[in-house]
C-alpha cells in the first residue's frame, strides 16, 4: 500500500457545521489506475486536494508508505511523493514545452516527450501554442518527469474531444501498467471510470468502492 | 530548472509588463536621483556661501544696565562728597535751582556712554576672532566749507543744521557695508590705519562737486572753532536711504559722512563715543564655539549685551532653505508615491501570476522559493532600470535644479517688489539671490538611490506578495479552475 487516506474528516468552515467529507478512509496501491467518480460538489476533488496535500483535514490521516504526510511537511509530499494533473493543464506560460516538463524535475525529458507524443519541432515552442489534447499531454509528461510514485489528476480528460480523451486515458493506464505507478483520477467521465481497475463512488461525503457491473449497469 | 533560471525567462518573455516595471522604477529612482543631487547642491551652495558672507557678534551696552549703573555711580558720589555733587566714572551729579526749588541733576558724559576699549580689545584676541571693528555713534557737526542735502519742504527749526559723521575702525565691517546697503562707486573705505579721512555719499559730492583727494572740513554744533579737517577717500552709494538716528536733515541718509574711528571726536571736541564694535568669526561653523568662548572673557557682562550678528547669513541661508525644503519635500513625495506606485502595480503583477503561483506550489515548490523567484525578477528589472537612471540623472538632475532654483528666483523677485522702498534697517539683506545650483550626481548618491530603490521593490513585492501567499494551495487552484 502505497497511499492511505485514514478517518478523513474535511468541512469548508472550521466550524464543522457541514462536512464535506465524512469519515473517509480508502487504500491505494502502485501499479493500479484508480477512478473516483460521484456527483458534482460530492467532495472528490476535495478528497483529492487532501491526498495531494494541497489541504489539510479537519480530522484524520493521509499516509504515504505508512507515514503521516504531515511528518515531513505538506510542501515535501507534494514535491516527492505525488504529481498531479489537472482538468485545465496548469502550464506556465513564460515556458517552453520542453521547460514545463523540466518543471517536473527531470532534466532529459525528450524520452517523455515521445511517450507522451508531442513532436519534436513543439518541444521549444511556447506551450500555450500546442492544443488542448497537447497540453493536457505536457502536463501528464510534467507530471511523469516526477520521481513521484503516485500521480493524481482532476478531470484530465474534461477540456478534451473523445478522440483526444481516449489517447490520454490510455496514456494514464500505461503510466500506472508500464510503470507500475499508482494513479488516481476524479472524472465525470464514464469513459474513462471503465478504463480504471478499481472505481471508488463519493457519495454525500463517503467514499465506497464501486463493482464495474455497477457502472455498466447504470449505463445499460 | 531553478529559480533563477525560471525569473530570466519570465523576464524576457513577459516583455510589455518588464518594461512597464523597468520604467516605473527609472522614473522613481531619477526622481530619487534629482532630489538627492539638488538637495546636495543645495546644502554645496549654502555651505560656501555662509563661508563667503562671514557671521559675527555685535557687542552694544545693555540699555536695562545702564540706569542701575547710573543709580550705583550716584550713590557713590553721594558717599564720596559731602554735598552730594560731584563726579565718578563719566556719572555727573550737581543741584540746581528752578523758580527756587531745589532739584537734582545727573548726567552722563561720553566717557560713561562709550563701549570700554579694553572689554572689546579682551574680545578681539579670543580664538576665533579673525577680525573686528568699532562704530562711534552717529555724530552731529556742523560743515564748515560744504553745503548739506536739504528737504526744501522740511521745516529745519529745529534741527542741527549740521550733518552725520559715523566713525568705524575698519569700515568694511560696517553693518551698512556688510548688509550690503553702503556700497563704493569711487575710492576706497577708511581703515584702521587711517586719520583724518572720510567716504561721502553721491549725492553730497554731487552736490560739492567734490571728488576722492579733495578736503572737508568741519566744526562743532555748538562753536566755529576749531575746525577740523578730513580728505575723501572715497564716495559711497546706498540701494535704500539709510535709518535716520535722530529726525532732521542732519541725520538724513545722504548727509552721512563715514569717517576714520578718531574723527568724530575730534571734530566734536569730545571723548570718543563708541556705540558698538562687530567681532568676525574667522570660520562660520566654528560660530557657536567662538561664542561660548567670548562668553569666558572676563569682563563686566552685565553691561553689555552680545547679539548673533549673523542676519545676512540667515537671510541669504533662507534662500538655500527653501530650496532644501522643497528638495527635502520631493524626496519625501517621492519616497511615499513611489511606495504606493509600486504597491499597486505589484498586487496588479501578483494577482495575474495566481496561475503560476498555484502551479508551482501544487508541484511542491515552497512558498519562500517563489516568492525568491519573484523577488528576483522585480530586483533584475529594478537594477536595469537603476542602472539606465544613473545614465540619464545628471541631465534630468539639472534640469530639475534649474526649474527649483527658477522658482527660487521668481518668488525672490516678487519679495524683492514687495520690499522696494522700504527704509534700510542696520541689518538689511544683500541682494544675493540663487540664480542657479550646479548639480553633481556622486557615487554616494548613487548608492543611496539603489539601495533605496532597491529596497522600495522589495518591500513592495513581499508586502504585495502576501495578499496571495496566506492562502492555502488549494484556495488557490480553486480560483484557477
Amino acid at each position: 500500500m502505497i497511499l492511505e487516506a485514514r478517518n478523513l474528516m474535511y468541512s469548508y468552515s472550521s466550524k464543522r457545521e457541514k462536512l464535506v467529507l465524512k469519515n473517509v478512509s480508502a487504500s491505494f496501491e502502485e501499479g493500479t489506475f484508480y477512478a473516483v467518480v460521484g456527483a458534482s460538489g460530492s467532495g472528490k476533488t476535495t478528497f483529492l486536494s487532501l491526498l495531494a496535500g494541497l489541504d489539510a483535514p479537519v480530522s484524520g490521516q493521509i499516509l504515504y508508505h505508512g507515514e503521516d504526510i504531515r511528518k515531513k511537511g505538506l510542501n515535501c509530499h507534494r514535491r516527492h511523493n505525488i504529481s498531479l494533473v489537472f482538468q485545465n493543464y496548469n502550464l506556465i506560460d513564460y515556458l517552453t514545452t520542453e521547460e514545463n516538463v523540466k518543471l517536473g524535475g527531470r532534466k532529459d525529458v525528450g524520452e517523455l516527450l515521445c511517450q507522451v507524443s508531442i513532436p519534436k519541432e513543439d518541444w521549444k515552442r511556447n506551450v500555450l501554442k500546442l492544443s488542448g489534447g497537447q497540453q493536457q499531454r505536457v502536463a501528464i509528461a510534467r507530471a511523469l518527469a516526477s520521481e513521484a510514485r503516485v500521480l493524481l489528476a482532476d478531470e484530465p480528460t474534461g477540456n478534451l474531444d473523445e478522440e483526444t480523451a481516449a489517447e490520454i486515458i490510455e496514456l494514464l493506464k500505461r503510466t500506472a501498467h508500464e510503470l507500475g505507478k499508482c494513479v488516481i483520477v476524479v472524472t465525470h467521465s464514464k469513459q474513462l471510470a471503465k478504463e480504471a481497475d478499481e472505481i471508488l463512488e463519493m457519495k454525500e461525503g463517503k467514499l465506497r468502492k464501486q463493482e464495474r457491473s455497477c457502472l455498466e449497469v447504470r449505463e445499460g | 530548472m531553478n529559480l533563477f533560471e525560471r525569473a530570466g525567462r519570465s523576464c524576457c518573455r513577459k516583455p510589455v509588463r518588464s518594461l512597464l516595471l523597468l520604467l516605473v522604477v527609472c522614473l522613481i529612482s531619477l526622481l530619487f536621483l534629482s532630489g538627492m543631487a539638488s538637495r546636495s547642491a543645495n546644502i554645496g551652495a549654502k555651505d560656501s556661501t555662509r563661508q563667503a558672507i562671514g557671521a559675527g557678534f555685535l557687542l552694544e551696552y545693555n540699555p536695562v544696565n545702564r540706569s542701575q549703573r547710573i543709580e550705583e555711580a550716584s550713590e557713590k558720589i553721594s558717599e564720596l562728597y559731602e554735598d552730594g555733587q560731584g563726579s565718578y566714572g563719566g556719572v555727573h551729579q550737581e543741584k540746581i535751582t528752578v523758580n527756587g526749588s531745589e532739584n537734582w541733576s545727573v548726567y552722563t558724559d561720553n566717557s560713561f556712554e562709550s563701549l570700554k576699549t579694553e572689554d572689546i580689545e579682551k574680545i578681539a584676541g579670543t580664538k576665533g576672532i579673525a577680525d573686528y571693528n568699532i562704530t562711534t555713534v552717529p555724530t552731529a557737526v556742523k560743515p564748515a566749507d560744504f553745503e548739506r542735502i536739504e528737504d526744501a519742504d522740511t521745516d529745519q527749526t529745529n534741527d542741527f543744521q549740521g550733518v552725520t559723521l559715523i566713525g568705524n575702525r575698519d569700515m568694511a565691517l560696517d553693518a551698512n557695508v556688510l548688509s550690503g546697503n553702503v556700497t563704493l562707486k569711487e575710492g576706497r573705505m577708511t581703515t584702521k590705519e587711517d586719520a583724518n579721512v572720510c567716504v561721502i555719499s553721491e549725492e553730497l559730492a554731487e552736490k560739492n562737486g567734490l571728488e576722492v583727494g579733495d578736503r572737508m572740513r568741519f566744526h562743532p554744533l555748538k562753536e566755529e572753532e576749531p575746525v577740523q579737517e578730513a580728505e575723501i577717500v572715497g564716495i559711497y552709494q546706498v540701494q535704500e536711504p539709510m535709518q535716520p538716528y535722530m529726525s532732521g536733515d542732519t541725520f538724513r541718509s545722504e548727509n552721512v559722512i563715514f569717517t576714520d574711528l578718531d574723527f568724530p571726536a575730534k571734530a566734536e571736541q569730545d571723548d570718543p563715543l563708541y556705540e558698538k564694535a562687530y567681532f568676525k568669526v574667522a570660520d562660520v561653523d566654528d560660530y557657536e564655539t567662538v561664542k561660548d568662548s567670548i562668553r569666558k572673557t572676563d569682563m563686566e557682562w552685565e553691561w553689555y549685551d552680545l547679539i548673533d550678528n549673523n542676519g545676512n547669513l540667515d537671510t541669504m541661508a533662507s534662500n538655500f532653505n527653501d530650496l532644501e525644503k522643497i528638495s527635502n519635500t520631493l524626496l519625501t513625495v517621492v519616497a511615499g508615491a513611489g511606495f504606493v506606485i509600486l504597491f499597486l502595480i505589484f498586487i496588479f503583477w501578483i494577482r495575474n501570476r495566481t496561475n503560476e503561483i498555484g502551479i508551482l506550489m501544487s508541484i511542491g515548490i515552497a512558498k519562500g522559493k517563489i516568492l525568491l523567484q519573484i523577488l528576483t525578477e522585480t530586483v533584475l528589472i529594478g537594477g536595469l532600470a537603476i542602472a539606465l537612471s544613473f545614465l540619464i540623472a545628471p541631465a534630468v538632475s539639472n534640469a530639475a535644479a534649474h526649474y527649483l532654483t527658477g522658482q527660487q528666483e521668481q518668488q525672490a523677485g516678487v519679495q524683492e517688489e514687495m520690499d522696494a522702498g522700504k527704509i534700510a534697517t542696520d541689518y538689511q539683506a544683500p541682494e544675493l539671490t540663487v540664480t542657479d545650483v550646479e548639480t553633481k550626481i556622486t557615487p554616494e548618491m548613487l548608492l543611496t538611490d539603489g539601495a533605496a530603490v532597491t529596497g522600495l521593490i522589495a518591500v513592495s513585492t513581499c508586502a504585495s506578495s502576501i495578499l496571495i501567499f496566506r492562502r492555502k494551495p488549494k484556495d488557490i487552484l480553486s480560483e484557477m479552475s
